[in-house]
């Protein structure tokens, strides 16, 4: 054993190793517990493995092929991991451009005699462990009906095959993520990154189903196809690229110091709207608009649901022949967007920091609500215009799914802030409120989606039916996001 | 009339009793040092002063206002620099202030001159265009302070105002504090440093397990008002490790802490503890 001149040997390092890694686990634990919903989150496991298994019966019943699902769960995955993979930003400003401050172990590099990059390396492999398991593994649960088994050790074999293939997904993503932020530690500017990633994702494209790149990156995102041998060498791959984007990293990268000019008067002064509403509304626009990804992050969101919707439109015509009418499809499913424009809207303040000011909590989700009118309007349109405009809409239908789309996002934005506040990101996983959530939306949704499926081009009969549907379940979200102030308002007052 | 006047004032969360029958009265003209370990009830307590939670009994009057009735018309009288505050990540310091002038109803043109002034006063001037989020926690702390005077209130309420401050600008916003309580106003200070609170406070309460244990009249500059009486010519330090509970010595301020361990050193003895022979 090697010791340094403290009498620190390898011993020691390893043992510390440990303590720290146990300590990253327990407080990614508490973290989430403290976060979403306390004990609740325990069942968050159940409900991904429920929604992955209904989801799966579902897709077979309706025809779709055991592959396509096995891509599009291993597809989810790889996308999830992308997602964790920003925790290379924890501790640096980057991330909390975005996620707003935070208050990690990862940060004790600063104070502590411990290496940053080997810290960050121990905090990504605790994230890994804990999504395969709290989040991954139950995604396996697809296995169950993907490979129908006899036995329990035949089910338990399938499922453990599948987790591993997206866990192996999963990492991929992860490490492509933190590379990425390596190499931008090193100076690379944010558009190259962005300009090399798209170049991949054309080169792929245009490749098509039959281009000699596809068969290697679905080997890599769907390494259960591949064979046990490719999936392994797979898996020591994405791990020495995570080791040379760790050695890559530039912990002592700072971005440069931001000055702006005083935009905040004059945006202020342009807002119709009444003293005091106007600063806030003002102030959330300015944090949207100079938070990292700027004013293009609900778009992006946006964009990104339309695109899945666009392909499963794609793919429901390619099995059963039948397109749904795209004003109303379109209109129902895009309103979805809410959600995201509203969460990217609260994602920089909390409702504490108001209440130095003599302003009520009413006030501020009323001025959070014009805000959401302000961004949430344009953003959605876009998409959807196009969407009219590719699936070749009728007037009628057009019309029709303008109103649902406006509707139906006032409904999703009201359920949204009434059910969860100010931190709609959190309530995702708190397993109750999510399924007050998802119940709220199929209420509304379903019905408009089989009326969109089965009338085509809406009659207007069925148009002027959908229509008073976006304007009745529009009132409902305006009812239930001007409840949501004094609602919230109520519990804080009580419970801090 | 008190500017601040709190009686029973009671709050829990779950089984713990945060505030637990506090009392106290806060008069124009005196700088009042709120004193007590972490977990004391301080921050329960500024936030029922100004309508931030509801209490479960007692009655609070703030400028002749009932915070939890009239939350709003509170905190539109007071100024307020909550613990560990920060101003908004992606707003100027100049924007920010413009927001709370905004917020508070003030005239455009005052507020540019209160911005003038605090930029003086705390030599951020030269960071008004600067996004909070690159700037120092020690230059957001003066950001804040400027806030919570900004439409120069007759009461403000303030923790920790020294916090991330350098020497000098402490120095400073200590001078502004005891100028502006004399000035007529009442200012509510909650802090852990009690070499803070005896020099610049008139008066100070000490808090422990959620309620006011005791109460002393300081002179200006820490000299002890009431010298004559034993209890009182004991050093504030003295005090404040008589009255806080064992449970709560875990808790005790940095300065105390020190002191108990020796760690300044018997040359660097508090010279109060010297000629008191303690």
């Amino acid at each position: 054993m090697s010791t340094d001149a403290h009498g620190n040997g390898d011993d020691d390092r390893s043992s510390n190793a440990r303590l720290l890694f146990v300590a990253l686990l327990r407080e990614e634990w508490r973290l989430h517990t403290r976060l979403f919903g306390g004990w609740r989150f325990a069942f968050f496991p159940l409900v991904v493995a429920a929604v992955a298994v209904a989801g799966t019966v579902a897709l077979l019943e309706s025809g779709l092929a055991d592959g396509t699902i096995l891509l599009g769960v291993h597809v989810l995955a790889a996308g999830f991991g992308l997602y964790s993979g920003t925790a290379a930003f924890a501790g640096s400003d980057m991330l909390e451009n975005v996620f707003g401050e935070l208050s990690l172990l990862l940060g004790s590099a600063e104070t502590l005699p411990l290496s940053r990059r080997r810290l960050l390396g121990l905090f990504l492999l605790k994230d890994g462990l804990f999504y395969a398991v709290v989040f991954v593994l139950p995604m396996a649960a697809a296995a169950v009906v993907l490979a129908p088994a006899r036995t329990p050790a035949a089910i338990a074999a399938a499922v453990v095959g599948l987790w591993l293939s997206l866990s192996i997904a999963f990492a991929v993503g992860m490490t492509a993520t933190v590379a990425s932020i390596a190499v931008r530690t090193r100076g690379v500017p944010t558009w190259a990154i962005a300009a090399a990633v798209a170049l991949v994702a054309v080169v792929v494209g245009v490749s098509g189903g039959s281009g000699t790149a596809v068969p290697y990156v679905r080997a890599v995102v769907v390494p259960l196809e591949a064979g046990p041998l490719a999936a392994v060498g797979i898996a020591a791959g994405t791990v020495l690229l995570a080791i040379a984007a760790l050695v890559a990293y530039d912990p002592t990268y700072g971005r440069p110091t931001r000055t702006v000019g005083d935009r905040f008067a004059a945006l202020s002064d342009r807002l119709p709207l009444e003293s005091g509403t106007d600063a806030l509304v003002a102030k959330t626009l300015l944090d949207l608009s100079r938070s990292s990804g700027g004013v293009w992050k609900p778009l992006v969101s946006a964009t990104i649901l339309f695109a899945l919707v666009a392909a499963l439109v794609g793919i429901v015509d390619a099995i059963t022949g039948i397109e749904p009418a795209p004003g109303v499809f379109f209109g129902g499913v895009l309103g979805l967007s809410a959600f995201t424009t509203y969460n990217w809207l609260t994602q920089f303040d909390d409702l504490e920091s108001y209440l130095v000011y003599p302003i009520a909590v009413e006030d501020v989700f009323r001025a959070k609500r014009t805000a959401f009118a302000l961004v949430g309007a344009p953003t959605v349109l876009v998409p959807y215009l196009a969407a009219v405009v590719w699936f070749d809409a009728t007037a009628l239908d057009a019309v029709v799914g303008a109103v649902l789309l406006g509707g139906y996002g006032l409904y999703y934005y009201g359920l949204t802030v009434y059910v969860a506040g100010f931190d709609p990101n959190e309530f995702l996983f708190d397993a109750v409120r999510f399924g007050a959530f998802t119940v709220g939306v199929a209420v509304a949704l379903v019905p408009a989606l089989v009326v969109g499926f089965v009338v085509v081009p809406p009659s207007l009969a069925s148009g002027a039916a959908l229509a008073a549907a976006g304007l009745g379940f529009g009132i409902v979200g305006y009812v239930l996001s001007s409840r949501a102030g004094p609602r919230w308002e109520r519990r804080y007052l009580t419970d801090r | 009339m008190a500017a601040i006047r709190v009686d029973e004032l009671c709050k829990s969360y779950g089984s713990v009793r945060a505030v637990d029958g506090m009392d106290f009265r806060v008069e124009r003209g005196e700088l009042f040092g709120f004193l007590g370990p972490n977990g004391a009830g301080k921050t329960t307590t500024i936030r029922a002063l100004t309508g931030q939670i509801a209490p479960d009994g007692g009655d609070v009057r703030v400028l002749g206002c009932d915070p939890t009735a009239e939350p709003i018309e509170t905190r539109r009288r007071v100024g307020i620099l909550p613990e560990q505050g920060s101003p908004p990540s992606f707003l100027t310091p100049r924007e920010y202030l413009e927001f709370v002038g905004s917020v508070r109803d003030l005239e455009p043109e005052y507020v540019a001159e209160r911005i003038d002034r605090w930029t003086d006063r705390l030599g951020f001037g030269g960071k008004l265009d600067t996004l909070h989020t690159d700037l120092s926690r020690g230059q957001q702390q003066k950001v804040m302070i400027a806030q919570a005077f900004l439409h120069e209130p007759d009461a403000v309420l303030i923790d920790e105002p020294l916090a991330n401050l350098d020497p000098l600008v402490q120095e400073q916003v200590k001078r502004f504090l005891v100028a502006y309580a004399a000035d007529d106003n009442a200012v509510f200070v909650s802090t852990h440093n009690i070499d803070v609170a005896e020099s610049i406070c008139t008066r100070v309460g000490i808090v422990a397990d959620g309620r006011m244990v005791t109460e002393r009249s300081l002179a200006k500059g820490g000299e002890d008002a009431d010298a004559d009486a034993d209890a009182d010519a004991d050093p504030l330090l003295e005090v404040f490790l008589r009255e806080v509970t064992d449970a709560d010595a875990r808790d005790l301020p940095s300065s105390a802490h020190d002191r108990i361990e020796g760690k300044a050193g018997d040359s660097e003895r508090d010279p109060r503890l010297e000629a008191t022979g303690r």
